[in-house]
Protein backbone atom coordinates (compact mmCIF):
# COMPACT_ATOMS: atom_id res chain seq x y z
CA UNK A 1 0.00 0.00 0.00
CA UNK A 2 1.14 3.31 -1.16
CA UNK A 3 1.41 5.64 2.05
CA UNK A 4 0.52 9.41 0.88
CA UNK A 5 1.34 12.68 2.96
CA UNK A 6 -2.31 12.61 4.13
CA UNK A 7 -1.36 9.32 6.01
CA UNK A 8 1.61 10.58 7.39
CA UNK A 9 0.36 14.01 8.97
CA UNK A 10 -2.54 13.03 10.16
CA UNK A 11 -2.69 10.63 13.54
CA UNK A 12 -5.16 7.30 13.38
CA UNK A 13 -6.94 8.62 16.63
CA UNK A 14 -9.43 11.22 15.11
CA UNK A 15 -8.24 14.63 16.88
CA UNK A 16 -10.78 16.45 19.73
CA UNK A 17 -11.87 19.76 17.97
CA UNK A 18 -15.00 20.20 20.46
CA UNK A 19 -14.55 23.36 23.21
CA UNK A 20 -16.89 23.95 26.06
CA UNK A 21 -18.61 27.62 25.21
CA UNK A 22 -17.27 30.43 22.87
CA UNK A 23 -13.72 30.12 20.83
CA UNK A 24 -11.82 33.01 22.64
CA UNK A 25 -9.92 35.42 20.86
CA UNK A 26 -7.05 35.22 22.88
CA UNK A 27 -7.04 31.43 21.89
CA UNK A 28 -7.13 32.15 18.20
CA UNK A 29 -4.14 34.68 18.62
CA UNK A 30 -2.01 32.19 20.14
CA UNK A 31 -2.70 29.66 17.73
CA UNK A 32 -1.59 32.21 14.77
CA UNK A 33 1.72 32.59 17.33
CA UNK A 34 2.13 29.39 17.45
CA UNK A 35 2.93 29.22 13.40
CA UNK A 36 5.78 31.64 13.82
CA UNK A 37 8.71 29.22 14.00
CA UNK A 38 6.92 26.95 10.91
CA UNK A 39 8.63 29.48 8.47
CA UNK A 40 7.89 27.31 4.86
CA UNK A 41 4.42 28.85 5.50
CA UNK A 42 3.94 31.62 3.69
CA UNK A 43 -0.40 31.99 4.35
CA UNK A 44 -2.76 31.59 6.65
CA UNK A 45 -6.59 31.33 6.18
CA UNK A 46 -8.67 31.60 9.19
CA UNK A 47 -13.03 31.41 8.90
CA UNK A 48 -14.71 32.11 12.22
CA UNK A 49 -17.97 31.81 12.37
CA UNK A 50 -19.74 34.04 14.73
CA UNK A 51 -23.28 33.78 16.44
CA UNK A 52 -25.75 36.11 14.91
CA UNK A 53 -28.24 38.13 16.91
CA UNK A 54 -31.07 37.07 14.11
CA UNK A 55 -34.64 38.41 14.61
CA UNK A 56 -37.09 36.31 14.23
CA UNK A 57 -41.29 37.06 14.56
CA UNK A 58 -39.61 39.97 16.93
CA UNK A 59 -37.63 37.78 19.06
CA UNK A 60 -33.98 38.15 18.81
CA UNK A 61 -31.56 35.18 19.29
CA UNK A 62 -29.66 35.61 22.06
CA UNK A 63 -27.33 32.52 21.91
CA UNK A 64 -26.98 29.32 20.21
CA UNK A 65 -26.12 25.98 22.24
CA UNK A 66 -24.59 23.75 20.59
CA UNK A 67 -25.13 19.96 20.55
CA UNK A 68 -23.42 17.16 18.75
CA UNK A 69 -22.60 13.34 18.21
CA UNK A 70 -19.34 13.90 19.20
CA UNK A 71 -17.52 10.21 18.57
CA UNK A 72 -19.56 10.89 14.89
CA UNK A 73 -18.49 13.82 14.01
CA UNK A 74 -14.77 13.77 15.95
CA UNK A 75 -14.78 10.14 12.94
CA UNK A 76 -16.27 12.40 10.19
CA UNK A 77 -13.88 14.88 10.57
CA UNK A 78 -10.69 12.88 10.44
CA UNK A 79 -12.61 11.64 7.09
CA UNK A 80 -12.44 15.25 6.11
CA UNK A 81 -9.18 16.21 7.54
CA UNK A 82 -7.80 13.13 5.31
CA UNK A 83 -9.38 14.31 2.48
CA UNK A 84 -8.39 17.95 2.37
CA UNK A 85 -4.76 17.11 3.28
CA UNK A 86 -4.73 14.63 -0.17
CA UNK A 87 -6.17 17.03 -2.06
CA UNK A 88 -4.09 20.77 -1.31
CA UNK A 89 -0.72 20.88 -0.33
CA UNK A 90 -1.41 22.45 2.96
CA UNK A 91 1.20 22.61 6.23
CA UNK A 92 -1.61 22.98 8.53
CA UNK A 93 -5.19 22.55 9.57
CA UNK A 94 -6.77 23.34 12.68
CA UNK A 95 -10.45 23.12 13.27
CA UNK A 96 -12.36 24.28 16.87
CA UNK A 97 -16.10 24.18 17.27
CA UNK A 98 -17.92 24.91 20.41
CA UNK A 99 -20.37 23.19 22.27
CA UNK A 100 -22.49 24.51 25.07
CA UNK A 101 -24.14 28.05 25.03
CA UNK A 102 -22.35 30.38 22.94
CA UNK A 103 -23.52 34.15 23.16
CA UNK A 104 -24.72 35.99 20.36
CA UNK A 105 -21.68 37.98 19.40
CA UNK A 106 -18.97 34.83 20.43
CA UNK A 107 -16.96 32.94 18.25
CA UNK A 108 -18.38 29.14 17.74
CA UNK A 109 -16.26 27.75 15.06
CA UNK A 110 -12.46 28.25 13.99
CA UNK A 111 -10.99 27.04 10.64
CA UNK A 112 -7.07 27.63 10.15
CA UNK A 113 -5.12 26.14 7.20
CA UNK A 114 -1.64 27.07 6.43
CA UNK A 115 0.18 26.58 3.11
CA UNK A 116 3.25 27.73 1.43
CA UNK A 117 1.18 29.76 -0.81
CA UNK A 118 -2.02 31.46 -0.79
CA UNK A 119 -4.63 29.00 -2.93
CA UNK A 120 -4.15 25.93 -1.20
CA UNK A 121 -4.57 27.72 2.26
CA UNK A 122 -7.77 29.80 0.57
CA UNK A 123 -9.40 26.95 -0.94
CA UNK A 124 -9.14 24.45 1.72
CA UNK A 125 -10.67 26.62 4.26
CA UNK A 126 -13.57 27.03 2.65
CA UNK A 127 -14.15 23.23 1.49
CA UNK A 128 -13.23 22.41 5.28
CA UNK A 129 -16.07 25.06 6.00
CA UNK A 130 -18.80 23.80 3.82
CA UNK A 131 -18.36 20.00 4.51
CA UNK A 132 -17.92 20.59 7.76
CA UNK A 133 -21.72 22.48 7.90
CA UNK A 134 -22.98 19.53 5.76
CA UNK A 135 -21.54 16.75 7.40
CA UNK A 136 -21.07 16.72 10.92
CA UNK A 137 -23.80 15.74 13.06
CA UNK A 138 -23.92 19.21 15.44
CA UNK A 139 -27.23 21.04 15.89
CA UNK A 140 -27.74 24.14 17.44
CA UNK A 141 -30.54 25.51 19.09
CA UNK A 142 -31.56 29.53 18.91
CA UNK A 143 -32.19 30.61 22.04
CA UNK A 144 -34.40 33.42 21.96
CA UNK A 145 -34.86 36.72 24.22
CA UNK A 146 -38.13 35.43 25.73
CA UNK A 147 -36.55 32.24 26.93
CA UNK A 148 -38.30 30.08 24.07
CA UNK A 149 -36.09 28.07 21.11
CA UNK A 150 -35.91 27.02 17.69
CA UNK A 151 -33.62 24.74 15.77
CA UNK A 152 -31.16 26.32 13.26
CA UNK A 153 -31.14 24.79 10.04
CA UNK A 154 -28.13 25.55 7.79
CA UNK A 155 -28.39 26.89 4.41
CA UNK A 156 -25.66 27.00 2.16
CA UNK A 157 -25.35 30.49 1.84
CA UNK A 158 -24.27 29.98 5.77
CA UNK B 1 -31.97 -8.08 22.32
CA UNK B 2 -32.32 -4.55 23.37
CA UNK B 3 -31.19 -1.94 21.03
CA UNK B 4 -29.70 1.85 22.65
CA UNK B 5 -30.97 4.39 20.40
CA UNK B 6 -29.28 8.03 20.36
CA UNK B 7 -31.96 11.03 19.92
CA UNK B 8 -29.99 14.26 19.00
CA UNK B 9 -31.03 18.06 18.17
CA UNK B 10 -34.67 18.98 17.30
CA UNK B 11 -35.98 15.08 17.67
CA UNK B 12 -35.09 15.41 21.99
CA UNK B 13 -38.67 18.13 21.73
CA UNK B 14 -40.23 14.94 20.33
CA UNK B 15 -38.91 12.04 22.46
CA UNK B 16 -38.29 13.87 25.61
CA UNK B 17 -35.02 11.47 26.36
CA UNK B 18 -31.52 12.04 24.80
CA UNK B 19 -31.08 7.68 24.47
CA UNK B 20 -33.97 5.18 24.28
CA UNK B 21 -34.19 1.21 25.04
CA UNK B 22 -36.18 -0.48 21.97
CA UNK B 23 -36.56 -4.27 22.54
CA UNK B 24 -36.67 -7.14 19.93
CA UNK B 25 -35.98 -5.27 16.47
CA UNK B 26 -34.23 -6.73 13.98
CA UNK B 27 -33.66 -3.91 11.58
CA UNK B 28 -33.67 -0.32 11.22
CA UNK B 29 -37.33 -0.77 9.42
CA UNK B 30 -38.65 -2.64 12.42
CA UNK B 31 -37.07 0.05 14.87
CA UNK B 32 -38.43 2.62 12.95
CA UNK B 33 -42.22 1.04 13.08
CA UNK B 34 -41.66 0.70 17.27
CA UNK B 35 -40.59 4.48 17.24
CA UNK B 36 -42.55 6.28 15.40
CA UNK B 37 -45.86 4.24 17.40
CA UNK B 38 -44.25 5.45 20.52
CA UNK B 39 -43.98 8.88 18.92
CA UNK B 40 -46.01 9.87 15.97
CA UNK B 41 -43.98 13.21 16.14
CA UNK B 42 -40.97 11.53 15.06
CA UNK B 43 -43.06 9.99 12.14
CA UNK B 44 -43.57 14.03 10.37
CA UNK B 45 -39.57 14.94 11.77
CA UNK B 46 -36.73 15.07 9.16
CA UNK B 47 -33.79 12.65 10.31
CA UNK B 48 -31.44 10.19 8.86
CA UNK B 49 -30.16 6.76 10.56
CA UNK B 50 -27.27 6.02 11.50
CA UNK B 51 -25.83 2.01 13.05
CA UNK B 52 -22.19 2.02 14.74
CA UNK B 53 -21.87 5.83 13.44
CA UNK B 54 -22.29 5.19 9.89
CA UNK B 55 -25.57 6.99 7.81
CA UNK B 56 -27.99 4.31 6.26
CA UNK B 57 -29.45 4.62 3.26
CA UNK B 58 -31.72 1.26 3.28
CA UNK B 59 -32.85 -1.41 5.93
CA UNK B 60 -29.68 -2.41 7.43
CA UNK B 61 -29.97 -5.44 10.19
CA UNK B 62 -29.22 -5.02 13.81
CA UNK B 63 -26.75 -6.94 15.72
CA UNK B 64 -26.32 -7.28 19.80
CA UNK B 65 -24.77 -4.29 20.59
CA UNK B 66 -25.22 -2.14 17.63
CA UNK B 67 -25.77 1.75 18.90
CA UNK B 68 -28.58 3.75 16.66
CA UNK B 69 -28.68 7.31 16.73
CA UNK B 70 -31.58 9.45 14.69
CA UNK B 71 -29.82 12.63 13.07
CA UNK B 72 -32.13 15.41 12.52
CA UNK B 73 -30.83 17.83 9.57
CA UNK B 74 -27.50 19.65 10.82
CA UNK B 75 -26.72 22.76 12.06
CA UNK B 76 -23.19 23.06 13.06
CA UNK B 77 -20.66 26.38 12.46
Amino acid sequence: MVKGKSTVMATDKPKNIFVQGPISPVFIADSIQKHSNKTGIGAHNIFLGQVRADTIEEKMVTAIDYTAYEAMALEKMHQIREDIFAKYPLTCMHVYHSLGRVAAGEISLFVFTSSARRRAAIDACSEIVERLKAELPVWGKEIFDNQTHQWKENTPNG
Amino acid sequence: METTVLIFGQLTDITGAAMLECMAVPDTDALQQQLHQKYPGLAAAKYVIAVDKIICHQNTVLRAGSTVALLPPFSGG
